[in-house]
């Protein structure tokens, strides 16, 4: 089966989405969380999920703290701030505002 | 604010570092675990399993290295590394290390004192409120007390009328401060009421009563000096200054409100003075008390303060915002001009023409009365030049060890960079390299410079006290230095390592070492020659400086030193009437006599080598008036044998020449040359004050040799020394009025050097009066150094920074000569396997090392011989360049080469044929 790789900048989009669903996770939870949803169509360069989310650590979007798996292994487990949820809708607002444009020019032609 | 809080995210991160990177290390783990489980479990082999994960993850070392980058920190983290690398590489080769700080610590260290010393001396204004606004009336020092018209009318102090008047008219001045223009000169006796302490002597200014509120100054405790303190009647009062207070009183509180007994009167302290404050000028021995102008006359019978025609203080004022100078200037001039002309007192007839000359100049009074600034300044700025000329030599000698360390490590650069180093990784590294050196070097410099500026201070200033200058190098003096340190550092470090990075690394390692003519590139030779230029110049002005010294100390002042004691005394401080200074004089001579041991005692108002003189017109009688004017001295019979002074003719002074005897003087050889056409005889002629009344005041008795008072520079000193008692014939004044009859002096001559000499006269005075404290003691010989004070320091330092700069170019030349021998060392071997002997490998290795030499010294001779027209000025019968001391300069150059040029030259000897040519 043919995956895409994701549009370049949506990392963070995914990401903060992934989380507002569904609370708290770790890394790998998110990574399969966005294929899932994606109905396996967006693969996420797994590796890349760690600098992405060392960098909303620094920028305060997301929090991470030591818990356990169900299966009984130590996990970082991330969770969105109220500064990552105002993010969430920048980014939201601002994707859809390119979407639509790109979309209005595919149309039109 | 966000920003602020993403810092502190980042900063805990940083020191958090090993627990982050083990925190991502098993988070990645599980990752990578989870995934290969879920392949497993979908029935994957192991090996393929893992293959996938992996293919799909990415490289886990690289997505660590690109989340820890994603923290900011990276750069820090090699720069660290770098400078791990950097010390080690310096530890690894201590003689380059340990001289190039060593470089850097003397070039910088010194250069620091010296700026600091001319910042603190010539640059730093007073520790007063808003100094900007203070302008001083006066441009020089006129010192001390005066009477009668200036040759060029620029005047710069003034009578205690004049200081009103100015006081009054012009309102351009939120305040007129008036200070005493010759404190150094006059210091009080002080005792503190109802206590046991002796009286002693204490420096004290006088005053008017703003001068604290002129400079905006509030007390430590108590309160300061005000115009109450000021007027006629007022009680009196006096000011302590806070390190007075500090040293002698431990800063006890009720020293402020207690009774002082000074010069025998009752004084209230009325407050401290603020801890800073050194008084309105920089001197080697500050005010210990403020006292008002008015108090003046009853505490040092100082009748010239009331005199409208003797003037005597330095004025200050605080002018009001956007005063303009100039216009002030000329209404100060004017209103001089005006006082002077309205009165008799200041213009004879002769002087009227004088008149029109008459002026003032407003100068930046911010700083104060600047005359320690003039008496140093040439000195400083030479020193400054000198210092300048020293670091100029380090930073040569800097540049010229990075460049053979930088050629030297051409091969592993070549290695690193064809190994896979980015031009700018290599760069950057040995950028490091120099900056470690240069603030290695920068803070061994902080060491040296404070050790340098207490060194300057005690050069400068021995035997005071309470100098208010600090050595702490100020921060701009020492950002500047280090700042130079680092570009030379970088430039030089860096340049050859740009230059080996672009060469292509497999021509750089091929090449190897084999040459003839990799020596030492043109840049080396050229800063070796240069260093040897200036150190020749450095050592033949040290030279200069060191023969100027001798001359000054072996000048024939015609006096005697030997066992020798000079005491300073004030009877007139310890409440004696000029009524009773005869008998007071009788008794010092008695009971000094009483010692065991005592020769001479010899009392006078002044002695050879002393900074001290009083100067009148003269007429000898039956001659017009020439115009000249000689020094006088008052003198017992004793005291010519105690300095040491020779009769020449006539007599000296004698028993009989008691105040009723007819008043005679004995005159100095100057003195008749001045006055007297050779061959006349000036035995019995009569001179005197010109004008009608006085010219046959004194009958001359004798002639003595000119011995050297003041200054050995004052050629054809006229002097004439007068019975220490006798009043002439014209003075009509009643003996209370005659302050002449104070004197200051006693002369003591012993048989043998007496170890303590100071408590026996301090003993003896005290035992005729415990008022009678010595003011100051030394032995005669000690008096005559301090006037070579700045010539001795002078020439140490001359001679310091001298053998610094030879140190400095001897270790270039020895680092060049070494270079060079080490890149030639196969070449070496050739030639000696083909048959060149030791002799003629040294001798070719001491040749090049003498020629930079000897072309730095054809530079170096003519510039020496320049630089001294420009120091000129500041050496004593010095006017050229001696042989001697250019000699002695060569000779240490050519000798400090030869060694520096012989260690590599002999090893380059030593070399085994075979063993250079297999070194490779």
């Amino acid at each position: 089966m043919n995956r895409d790789e994701i549009p370049p900048g949506t990392l963070y989009l995914l990401i903060l989405k992934t989380l507002a669903l569904h609370g708290e996770l770790h890394g790998y939870e998110i990574a399969n969380s966005i294929q899932r949803s994606s109905d396996d169509v967006l693969q996420v360069e797994e590796g890349s999920l760690y600098p992405a989310l060392q960098r909303m650590l620094i920028k305060g979007w997301v929090t991470a703290e030591w818990g356990t798996t169900a299966g009984n292994r130590r996990a970082r487990y991330y969770k969105l701030t109220t500064l990552g949820r105002k993010q969430l809708a920048l980014e939201l607002s601002q994707f859809e505002r390119v979407i639509g444009a790109i979309t209005r020019v595919i149309q039109t032609a | 604010m966000n920003a602020i809080r993403e810092f502190l995210r980042r900063l805990r991160m940083l020191f958090h570092r090993r627990q982050f990177q083990a925190d991502l290390e098993e988070e990645i783990r599980l990752h990578l675990d989870l995934r290969e489980e879920e392949q497993t479990e979908a029935g994957v082999a192991a090996a393929a399993a893992r293959r996938a994960v992996y293919r799909r993850f990415g490289n886990p070392t690289a997505i660590k290295e690109k989340s820890y980058m994603t923290w900011g920190w990276a750069w820090l983290e090699s720069l660290f590394q770098d400078a791990r690398l950097a010390v080690r590489q310096l530890w690894k080769t201590p003689g380059f290390t340990i001289t190039a700080i060593l470089t850097l610590a003397l070039g910088i260290g010194a250069n620091a004192a010296i700026f600091t010393l001319v910042n603190a001396v010539l640059l730093e204004n007073l520790p007063v409120a808003d100094p900007k606004m203070l302008v001083r009336i006066g441009d020089h020092d006129d010192c001390c007390v005066n009477r009668g018209a200036l040759e060029d009318g620029d005047y710069s102090i003034f009578s205690t009328d004049t200081y009103e008047r100015f006081k009054k008219n012009n309102p351009e001045f939120e305040e007129l401060a008036a200070m005493q223009s010759g404190f150094r000169f006059n210091p009080v006796i002080a005792r503190r009421d109802g206590t046991d302490e002796a009286a002693h002597s204490v420096s004290a200014e006088f005053v008017s009563g703003n001068y604290f509120r002129t400079f905006g100054l509030s007390a430590a405790t108590g309160r300061l000096l005000q115009d109450g303190d000021d007027v006629r009647g007022a009680p009196l009062t006096a000011v302590m200054s806070y390190s007075l207070w500090e040293r002698d009183y431990g800063r006890d509180s009720s020293v402020v409100g207690s009774t002082f007994w000074i010069n025998t009167k009752a004084v209230t302290i009325v407050g401290i003075a603020p801890q800073k404050f050194y008084g309105d000028r920089l001197w080697n021995e500050p005010p210990g008390l403020y006292m008002t102008i008015r108090s003046m006359p009853f505490i040092q019978d100082a009748e010239y303060v009331r005199e409208a025609d003797v003037t005597w203080l330095y004025l200050i004022g605080r002018v009001k915002p956007g005063t303009a100078v100039v216009p002030l200037q000329q209404k100060l001039s004017a209103q001089l001009k005006q006082i002077f002309s309205t009165s008799s007192v200041f213009f004879s007839a002769h002087d009227r023409p004088l008149l029109d000359r008459v002026k003032v100049r407003l100068t930046p009074g911010g700083a104060g009365i600047q005359i320690m600034q003039g008496s140093y300044k040439s000195n400083l700025h030479l020193l400054q030049w000198i210092a300048g000329l020293v670091l100029l030599i380090a930073c040569a000698n800097i540049a010229n060890l990075l460049l053979v360390r930088g050629m030297g490590r051409n091969a592993e650069m070549s290695l690193r960079t064809a190994l896979g180093a980015g031009r700018g990784r290599v760069v950057r590294q040995l950028l490091t390299e120099s900056i470690v050196l240069a603030v290695t070097g920068g803070a061994a410099a902080l060491a040296v410079s404070y050790g340098c500026t207490e060194l300057l201070l005690k050069l400068a200033f021995p035997y005071s006290k309470d100098v208010p200058i600090h050595a702490s190098p100020s921060p701009a003096v020492l950002g500047f230095a280090v700042g130079l340190s680092l570009l030379t550092g970088v430039l030089f470090g860096v340049a050859p390592a740009w230059l080996s990075s672009r060469v292509q690394p497999a021509d750089a390692l091929r090449s190897g070492s084999r040459t003839t003519t990799g020596g030492a590139s043109l840049l080396q030779r050229t800063l070796v020659v240069l260093q040897a230029a200036l150190s020749l110049v450095l050592l033949a002005g040290a030279g200069m400086f060191a023969k100027s010294l001798n001359k000054l100390e072996h000048f024939d002042m015609k006096l005697n030193s030997t066992n020798r004691y000079i005491v300073r005394f004030d009877p007139q401080a310890a409440g004696y009437a000029t009524t009773q200074v005869g008998a007071l004089y009788r008794t010092i001579q008695e009971r000094f006599h009483q010692i065991p041991g005592m020769v001479k005692v010899g009392i006078s108002s002044c002695t050879p080598m002393e900074e001290y003189n009083s100067d009148g017109d003269v007429q000898i009688q039956g001659q017009p008036f020439q115009y000249k004017r000689s020094s006088y001295i008052r003198a017992n019979e004793e005291y010519f044998d105690a300095v040491g002074t020779r009769v020449v003719m006539g007599r000296g002074i004698r028993v009989q020449d008691t105040p009723s005897a007819v008043a005679i003087a004995v005159v100095n050889e100057a003195f008749v040359k001045t006055f007297f056409k050779p061959g006349e005889d000036p035995i019995g002629a009569h001179f005197g004050s010109p004008g009608p009344i006085s010219p046959g005041d004194f009958m001359i008795a004798g002639v003595v040799e000119d011995t050297t008072y003041m200054d050995v520079r004052w050629k054809n000193h006229a002097m004439y020394i007068v019975p220490i008692l006798q009043r002439t014939a014209s003075d009509k004044r009643p003996i209370e009025k005659v302050g002449e009859l104070y004197v200051g002096a006693i002369v003591l001559e012993t048989t043998r050097p007496i170890g303590n000499m100071e408590a026996i006269t301090r003993q003896t005075l005290s035992g005729i009066n415990p008022n009678l404290s010595v003011v100051k003691f030394q032995t005669f010989d000690a008096q005559i150094a301090d006037r070579f004070t700045h010539e001795r320091m002078l020439s140490r330092l001359m001679t310091l920074f001298g053998a610094l700069a030879l140190l400095l170019a001897s270790v270039g030349l020895y680092g060049v000569t070494a270079y060079t021998v080490a890149r030639r060392t196969s070449e070496i071997g050739i030639r000696m396997a083909l048959g060149a002997d030791r002799s003629g490998v040294v001798a070719m290795i001491l040749r090049s090392a003498m020629a930079q030499t000897m072309i730095g010294m054809a530079i170096g001779i003519p510039v020496a011989f320049y630089g001294v027209k420009l120091v000129q000025s500041q050496l004593y019968e010095v006017t050229t360049v001696s042989g001697g001391a250019l000699g002695l300069a060569v000779g240490t150059l050519l000798v400090a080469a030869c060694l520096a040029g012989l260690i590599p030259a002999r090893r380059a000897a030593s070399t085994d044929p075979a063993q250079a040519l297999r070194a490779e």
